[in-house]
Order: C-alpha cells, then sequence, then structure tokens
C-alpha cells in the first residue's frame, strides 16, 4: 500500500511538473470560420512550449525546412526580433483598431500574449500568441539563418580547396 | 521519514515550477510603465462606410524597431530624401532662421484657393494650410453625377504642431537625410502634445502623443 502511495505520489509530481512545463509558455490558440456553406471551421489550441520545441527539432530534419523559412524572413527578421522583444513590455495595450463597413480588424496585447482578430462578413479569424512563444521562434529563425551562413560559407571554403588541391 | 515528509520536496518542487511558470506573466504586467509615451493616429472617414483606422504604438517601440528596417529609403532609423526634392531650398538655413527669430507670425497668405499660416510661439512651430480649391472640386465632382444643385463646401484644413526641438532632431542625422528616431526622441522628451489635425471633406486626420496606451 505504501509503496502504491508512493508511486501515485511520485507520479502526480511527474505529471503536474510537465504540466507546468508544457504550459508555462502558455496556449497558442487559432480560431478560424468561413460564413459560406461548405466553408471550412478550424478551431485549436496547442501548448506554445511544443512549437518551441517542434522550431528545434525542425532543425534536425534533413531537408532543414528551418533554414528555408529562415531564408525567406532574412529581410525581416531583425525587425520581427526587435518588434517580438518590445512586445514583452506591453503585456496589455492596443496597437491597431481598423472598422470599415465590411471588415473589423484589432491587433493588441492581452495578458502578455499577441491576439489578432479579423471579424468580416465572410471570414473569422482570431489568434492567440504569447509573446513569449514569438521571440522564441525569432531567436530559432535566427539560429536557423545564421547555421544556413555557416553551412554556405563551409560549402564555398571547401569547393575553392577543392580546386586549389587539383591545381 | 514518513510519506508526507517524504513528498514534501517533491510538493516544492512543483510549486516552484508552477511559480515559475506564472513568474513570466507577473514580470511583464510589470515592464511597461505609465510614463511611456504613445503616439496615436486616427483616421475616421466621412463616407457612408464610416471606416475608422486607430493606430497606438510606444514611441520607445517605434525608436526600437525602425533601425530595424531596411527598406527603400529607410535605412538605419533614417529616411534619406532625393536632393532633387529640395534642390534650390536650404531647408536647414530656413530652418535655422526660424528658430532664432523672435516668436511670431512669419508667413500669412490669404488667397481665393488657399490660407497659409506659419508661425512660432514657445519653441514650436505651427503651420496651418485652409484648402478652399480642393474642397469646392471634391463638392463638383460628388455632384456632377447627381446633377443636384452645388451642396457646400467643406474646406480642408490642416494644422501641424511641430516642437522646433523635434525639427532639429530630424534634421541632425546630416545633408539629404531625416532622422526619424532622434525626432521619435525629442518627440517623446517633449511630452503629451498635438501634432497633426486634418480636416477635409473626406477624412478626419490626428496624430498626437500622450501616456496613454489606447485611443480615447
Amino acid at each position: 500500500m505504501l509503496v502504491l502511495a508512493k508511486i501515485a505520489l511520485g507520479l502526480g509530481a511527474t505529471l503536474a511538473m510537465t504540466t507546468a512545463y508544457v504550459f508555462h509558455e502558455g496556449v497558442i490558440r487559432v480560431d478560424v470560420d468561413e460564413h459560406r456553406p461548405g466553408g471550412s471551421h478550424v478551431h485549436f489550441w496547442v501548448p506554445a512550449t511544443t512549437v518551441s520545441a517542434g522550431m528545434r527539432l525542425a532543425s534536425l530534419v534533413p531537408q532543414r525546412p528551418l533554414e528555408q523559412a529562415a531564408e525567406q524572413m532574412k529581410p525581416h527578421l531583425p525587425m520581427f526580433r526587435v518588434m517580438a522583444k518590445e512586445l514583452e513590455k506591453y503585456p496589455n495595450a492596443e496597437f491597431l483598431d481598423v472598422t470599415d463597413e465590411e471588415q473589423h480588424v484589432h491587433i493588441a496585447t492581452v495578458n502578455g500574449k499577441l491576439r489578432i482578430d479579423v471579424v468580416g462578413d465572410d471570414q473569422t479569424m482570431h489568434l492567440q500568441v504569447p509573446v513569449e512563444t514569438l521571440m522564441d521562434i525569432a531567436d530559432r529563425l535566427e539560429d536557423a539563418s545564421r547555421s544556413a551562413r555557416a553551412r554556405e560559407w563551409h560549402a564555398r571554403h571547401t569547393k575553392h580547396s577543392v580546386v586549389f588541391a587539383s591545381e | 521519514m514518513n510519506l508526507c515528509t517524504r513528498g514534501v520536496p517533491k510538493l516544492a518542487a512543483t510549486l516552484a515550477l508552477a511559480l515559475f511558470a506564472l513568474a513570466p506573466a507577473a514580470s511583464l504586467a510589470q515592464a511597461a510603465t505609465d510614463t511611456d509615451q504613445w503616439i496615436h493616429i486616427r483616421v475616421t472617414s466621412r463616407d457612408a462606410k464610416g471606416e475608422v483606422v486607430r493606430i497606438n504604438v510606444p514611441i520607445e517601440m517605434a525608436e526600437k524597431v525602425l533601425p530595424a528596417i531596411n527598406k527603400d529609403r529607410l535605412h538605419d532609423g533614417k529616411v534619406r530624401i532625393e536632393s532633387a526634392q529640395v534642390k534650390d531650398v536650404d531647408l536647414r538655413a530656413i530652418l535655422d532662421a526660424v528658430r532664432t527669430a523672435k516668436d511670431g507670425e512669419y508667413v500669412s497668405v490669404q488667397s481665393n484657393e488657399n490660407n497659409v499660416r506659419v508661425s512660432k510661439n514657445n519653441g514650436v512651430l505651427y503651420i496651418i494650410v485652409t484648402d478652399k480649391e480642393h474642397a469646392k472640386k471634391a463638392v463638383a465632382k460628388e455632384d456632377a453625377p447627381k446633377g443636384t444643385k452645388a451642396s457646400e463646401p467643406v474646406e480642408s484644413k490642416v494644422e501641424i504642431k511641430v516642437p522646433m526641438k523635434v525639427v532639429d532632431a530630424l534634421l541632425s542625422a546630416g545633408k539629404d537625410e531625416l532622422d526619424l528616431v532622434a525626432a521619435l526622441r525629442a518627440l517623446s522628451a517633449h511630452g503629451d502634445t498635438e501634432l497633426v489635425t486634418v480636416k477635409d471633406a473626406e477624412n478626419d486626420v490626428r496624430i498626437w502623443i500622450d501616456s496613454k496606451n489606447a485611443t480615447e
């Protein structure tokens, strides 16, 4: 009985710790509804930690999708990084609100999460991302960009060495 | 050591981890202070669609983000202006003359088309332009297809209020460049102020600075 209690306590504590870790960055929520017959309805939420962990894992995939994404994002990466860092200072703020006849777009931070809401006649989209996760994404993309540059330099350097050796 | 005593470290570890999980939210809440200056832009359309655009940006954030944008003429928080645009005008010399001059009205033009007033008071430059012609054209264009009697034209009025320190900061970058970051810093130091007001037949535009993080 005592052994079972110990095991239960251990498992419980581990579960609590794992849950606390998985959710410590918060949750990413995506809700998309198309208001038309047969329109898609996407509703999901994922712990933000899994996105960070997923990006770390993506860097190990041979096709290097993260490096490709980083290359595409390259011109905007410094701005994205600074913006994410600065957003941390404004946990509750309204940045943009556009209202017209057909749409309402709202961008704000609420309790440290970036919220983007687009409510239109034909489509509704709500996105919620913890600001901390944006920082993580920026860091991962920058790492990927750096390693892509390093690999490129290494490849060029090796090629030159081979040419020099053959001469 | 009994079961309860042994469970305490695990419980403590769990609680510590839970606290660690909540810590970022707490630190975030303390990060922004009430003294932060925000630049607000509000555009209200007068047409039937009733478009309203509200933009609120912390000046500190803009100061940090601008140097990270390198596109077209914007580099390192500075905008390059074509020398051709100011070829025959020595902008610096004019502004220097305005800065050192006594407070007063420098330009006052009244015509059938426009009224223009440029004045300086307590280190702030005021530019007020009233465009009568644009309003008349807008009304004529609107009424032409309807074949109705011309409605009353709404004057287009632009009011710009710029602290001289901001102008100095803007021109501090060097020839053919405007230093936006320095201007933002100067604006932030100046405190709450109304910068631009535009009222015409189509839109109301207002740009101002205060310490609130949302448009009223």
